[in-house]
């Protein structure tokens, strides 16, 4: 993947209005999500709907075989996926580490200058919380360049900013309404109005650890020059607000705690969490900064950062920030990032080969259990659940047809087997964030598996009609005040 | 690379070379190959052999599966047997190196437990069980040696799930298992800091093997309509299922010491964990609790197991003697020296009874039912049964797992109907066959009549009272 050679390569730009932040849809289309399919893809899979309605009708018991063989393939790779990703994730080399002694001992020094891009709408009440979170962090306040990114007609917000004194180095910039209205698209202004050599988002509601912008000066400078990304591992300041908020927890922990290490270990194209994401500011530019039009802009970003040769690895600090704890906006919230990542997906499968010849074999595989084997999964799991059921409790012989000798075999390995493994994996992350008292609600995930499919399913009929609506996440919603702990 | 791949692959492929020159005492897969015939037809007695009995155990039923859908007979068996002890050869590296080992003292471990296999000559330890319970009781007391000494989460993950593979691996692994996933959260209780959080070990240590149990249960009550049916063998097997059971757990007693002396390591070192010489302890308890177990089975006339459990405790000891920090020429002859005194513990048993060759009974058992009826179905008996029909081609012989006169009767109806039963001695006793019909090999039974002996075979006629058709058609020709 080349990267662009626009007018704003490698430096920040003056004002708001020099700045297209569309400029990657605009120059190149093939990357974004601007077009959710090409017509191809449209042909290709129309093609296939057809094809599998026709297969039916002629022989509906062979093709339904046939899709639940593949169906229960695709289980069993993605099982023995995991179990390799979390032993990668044991590996010395899965996360950057840095004692406060290493940090200490690299003063004194000049600190490079740190762009920190906070996106915020419709949300005063988490302003102060931010510029006090911010302004702690353990960073030469005149190094820091922070930049709270505000819709030009969120007044709400604008007028706490500006009833607030803000610290030097804090600066508001207005986002020009106009269409989309994303997250990445403010992000995009922000980053050609940042100064620094390195930059990282927070969401308005975070809480990263004090010395995380040290540890990622000191990760960039351990690193290889092709280390251009260092993803801090999330989690929540309110993990014991309700059961959603448990299992939320356990997911998260074990995602940033067992999943992205053993990723960054195998090699692996990592698919970037929403915040804390640290970028060389002038590499981020050269790619064009975020797809304005993707709702999982960070999903797409790894991989987009992938396909131009890039590493991400993983540092150990935490950015705490808050759970979303009521089921509804839990439910959009995840809509949107399996929507994300369905858009990621079909975006760079316009070109597979091509896709394959930039990410190598190993890291294409990757990629298609990460960013389209994730949504499948979620899709064709109550279908299963379904049938495992009406077996146990009818034992109708009808089901007992679908699966021959092994199929029924490796179907019943992934039923118990598989399925085990994945609670297992969010026990064992509760257990490595010391949230003992958490391990007992992560043995009722199978709910939360629920609940994600049905967010699965919203997500895939959204992606036809409503592809870049962006269903914001509710925060503010932790009982007395922020809740960190 | 040379511990990871290239010794274990020399090693496994000369331990298949060797298994393949001893042809006539081992036979790749044995029962399991059958096992897998039946799951790969997608048949009930597949589906009944796979979960229905705590000594032929499922865990290297569903290792096979995969080899034999892809390769035919004995490509299958072969490919198998290299992988599991792959397996068993990388579960040796994991276990050395641990505690920071070099390459040579891996391969010398590893050489040294081939050896012990060539020169023990035993065929039931070429099975392809033997690779698999030795990779994982070494997996569980590495694992669980080095949780007491370092206090890592992979050694509870990782004795977790290798108790839980090992509890599908027969019962004589039981109990092994059981104690060895039941320390983890004990043994914790020796450092305040791991003390406080004994719940958390509690469940990453012990779930696996308990939802594996639950499920192993759950597939009983499903596929065989009964919870316990894979443990029902107990009640003919031994006087008193209770009392055994407690004998089986007593060898853990073995592990008292060791658990004593890991409390004490922990309450005097400044350090996490109880260190490498409580992790030596342990792994030389849990050897001879091996040993132990193999003794109580002994007593109680079941050790059809022991060569397995002796080559997991030689193997286990090889392990405790590769870890110390020692001059590489005294391991190396330290482990001779182990491997020639495997010539004592395993040299001697006795060679397997000759037996008619399989094709043979099948083939003599189809004659004398065709010579009788064209309608004639035999159903062949147990997981012996399966073993028997290996290589049989036929519809007149099929498996049966676990026999219902009645419903057998209903379900080949008009057909003349015949059970071949196997001898009740070694692990056929386990047979489902002989807890329901206890006497059926010597006396037959209700409507069961001595038709044939085939070697260690009986033939029995399963007798009807004619249908109305029947009747209804010698009235006919009686008539005219």
């Amino acid at each position: 993947m080349d990267t662009g050679d626009g007018q704003q390569r490698g430096e920040s730009v003056k004002s708001v209005a020099d700045v297209d932040p569309l400029e990657l849809s605009r120059r190149h289309p093939e990357w974004s999500a601007a077009q959710p399919m090409t017509r191809l893809q449209k042909g290709v899979m129309i093609g296939l709907a057809l094809g599998t309605i026709a297969a039916f009708a002629l022989a509906p018991l062979r093709t339904a075989q046939t899709l639940i063989g593949l169906c229960t393939l695709f289980y069993v790779v993605s099982t023995l996926y995991k179990f390799a990703v979390i032993r990668a994730s044991l590996s010395p080399s899965a996360i950057l580490r840095f004692s406060p002694e290493e940090i200490a001992g690299a003063e004194p020094r000049e600190w490079p200058v740190y762009s920190v891009l906070v996106p915020m709408y419709k949300e005063p009440e988490t302003l102060t919380q931010m510029v006090a979170a911010l302004t702690a962090m353990d960073y030469p306040a005149d190094k820091k360049d922070v930049q709270i990114l505000l819709e030009a007609d969120d007044d709400l917000t604008l007028n706490a900013a500006r009833a607030l004194t803000l610290p030097p180095g804090f600066r508001v910039t207005e986002i020009p309404p106009s269409f989309p209205r994303t997250k990445p698209k403010a992000c995009n202004i922000g980053l050609y109005l940042a100064q620094g050599d390195y930059l990282v988002i927070y969401d308005a509601e975070d809480l990263p650890e004090k010395d995380q912008l040290k540890k990622a000066v000191l990760a960039f400078e351990a690193s290889p020059q092709n280390v251009v990304c260092v993803q801090s591992r999330l989690n929540y300041y309110n993990p014991r607000q309700n059961v959603l908020t448990r299992w939320f927890t356990a997911e998260y922990s074990a995602w940033f705690d067992l999943q992205l290490p053993g990723l960054a270990a195998m090699g692996a194209v990592i698919p970037l969490g929403g915040t804390s994401n640290h970028f060389k500011t002038n590499v981020l530019r050269d790619l064009m900064g975020w797809d304005a039009y993707n709702v999982t802009e960070d999903c797409d970003l790894g991989v987009r950062l992938g396909r131009a040769g890039f590493a991400t690895r993983m540092l150990e600090t935490t950015t705490w920030e808050e759970a979303c704890s009521v089921v509804p906006f839990w439910i959009k919230q995840r809509t949107r990032w399996q929507k994300g990542y369905i858009q990621t997906w079909f975006v760079h499968m316009r070109q597979p080969w091509k896709l394959a010849r930039e990410l190598g074999v190993v890291n294409f595989l990757h990629y298609q259990l990460l960013v389209g084997g994730g949504p499948f999964s979620v899709l064709i799991n109550p279908i299963f659940w379904a049938m495992a059921l009406v077996w146990f409790v009818f034992r109708p012989e009808g089901v007992s047809h679908l699966f021959p000798g092994p199929v029924f075999a490796a179907g019943a390995a992934c039923l118990f087997l598989g399925n085990f493994v994945f609670i297992y994996i969010n026990l064992l992350g509760c257990c490595k964030r010391k949230n003992d008292d958490l391990m007992g609600w992560a043995l009722l995930t199978p709910v939360y598996w629920l609940m994600m499919s049905y967010s699965g399913w919203r997500a895939f009929l959204q992606f036809f009609r409503d592809p870049f609506v962006w269903e914001k996440t509710q925060h503010g919603l932790v009982k007395g005040g922020s809740g960190k702990q | 690379m040379l511990t990871g791949f290239v010794t274990p692959v020399v090693l496994a492929g000369v331990l298949l070379a060797f298994a393949r020159l001893h042809d006539g005492a081992w036979e790749p897969g044995m029962q399991v190959a059958g096992i897998c015939r039946e799951l790969l037809a997608g048949t009930t007695q597949g589906r009944q052999a796979l979960f229905g009995s705590c000594w032929s155990a499922p865990l290297p039923v569903l290792v096979y599966l995969p080899f034999a859908w892809l390769l035919p007979e004995p490509l299958a068996g072969w490919a198998a047997f290299f992988a599991a002890w792959l397996f068993a050869f990388w579960t040796v590296r994991e276990a050395v190196k641990a505690t920071g080992q070099s390459g040579w003292r891996i391969v010398l471990a590893q050489a040294a437990i081939a050896g012990m296999m060539i020169v023990a000559r035993q065929p039931q330890a070429l099975q392809l069980t033997t690779p698999l319970t030795v990779g994982l009781v070494l997996l569980a007391a590495a694992s669980l040696a080095d949780w007491a000494a370092f206090r890592r989460l992979r050694d509870v993950v990782a004795t977790g799930a290798a108790g839980s593979f090992l509890v599908l691996c027969g019962f004589p692994f039981f109990a092994p298992a059981g104690l060895a996933v039941a320390l983890v959260p004990v043994m914790a209780c020796g450092d305040r800091e791991s003390r406080r959080r004994v719940q958390a070990w509690l469940l990453l240590g012990c779930l696996p093997l308990l939802y594996t149990s639950g499920v192993w249960l759950l597939m009983n009550r499903l596929i065989l309509g009964d919870a316990l049916f894979f443990l029902r063998s107990l009640h003919v097997l031994v006087p008193n299922p209770v009392s055994f059971s407690l004998a089986v757990l007593l060898p853990g007693a073995l592990l008292l010491p060791a658990l004593l002396m890991t409390w004490l390591c922990d309450a005097q070192r400044s350090e996490t964990g109880a260190g490498p010489h409580a992790a030596s302890v342990i792994l030389i308890s849990f050897a001879l609790m091996l040993v132990g177990t193999t003794e109580v089975l002994g007593r109680f006339g079941l050790a059809w197991d022991s060569a397995t459990l002796h080559v997991c405790f030689l193997a286990v000891l090889m392990i405790a003697l590769a870890r110390l920090r020692q001059p590489i020429y005294r391991l190396a002859v330290t482990l001779a020296l182990f491997v020639w005194l495997t010539t004592l513990w395993l040299g001697n048993a006795p060679a397997p009874a000759a037996a008619l060759p399989r094709e043979q009974i099948c083939r003599e058992v189809e004659e004398h039912v065709t010579a009788r009826t064209a309608y004639g179905r035999v159903f062949v008996l147990g997981y012996a049964g399966l073993d028997l029909l290996r290589g049989y081609a036929g519809e007149r012989l099929v498996a049966n797992m676990d026999l219902h006169v009645g419903s057998a009767r209903r379900a080949y109806k008009g057909q003349n109907l015949y059970v071949l039963v196997p001898r009740p001695e070694g692990p056929a006793r386990a047979e489902s066959v002989f807890w329901k019909h206890p006497d059926i090999y010597r006396h037959g039974g209700d409507r069961l009549l001595f038709a044939g002996a085939f070697g260690a075979w009986h033939l029995f006629e399963i007798i009807s009272a004619p249908t109305q058709e029947q009747l209804d058609e010698w009235k006919k020709a009686g008539g005219q």
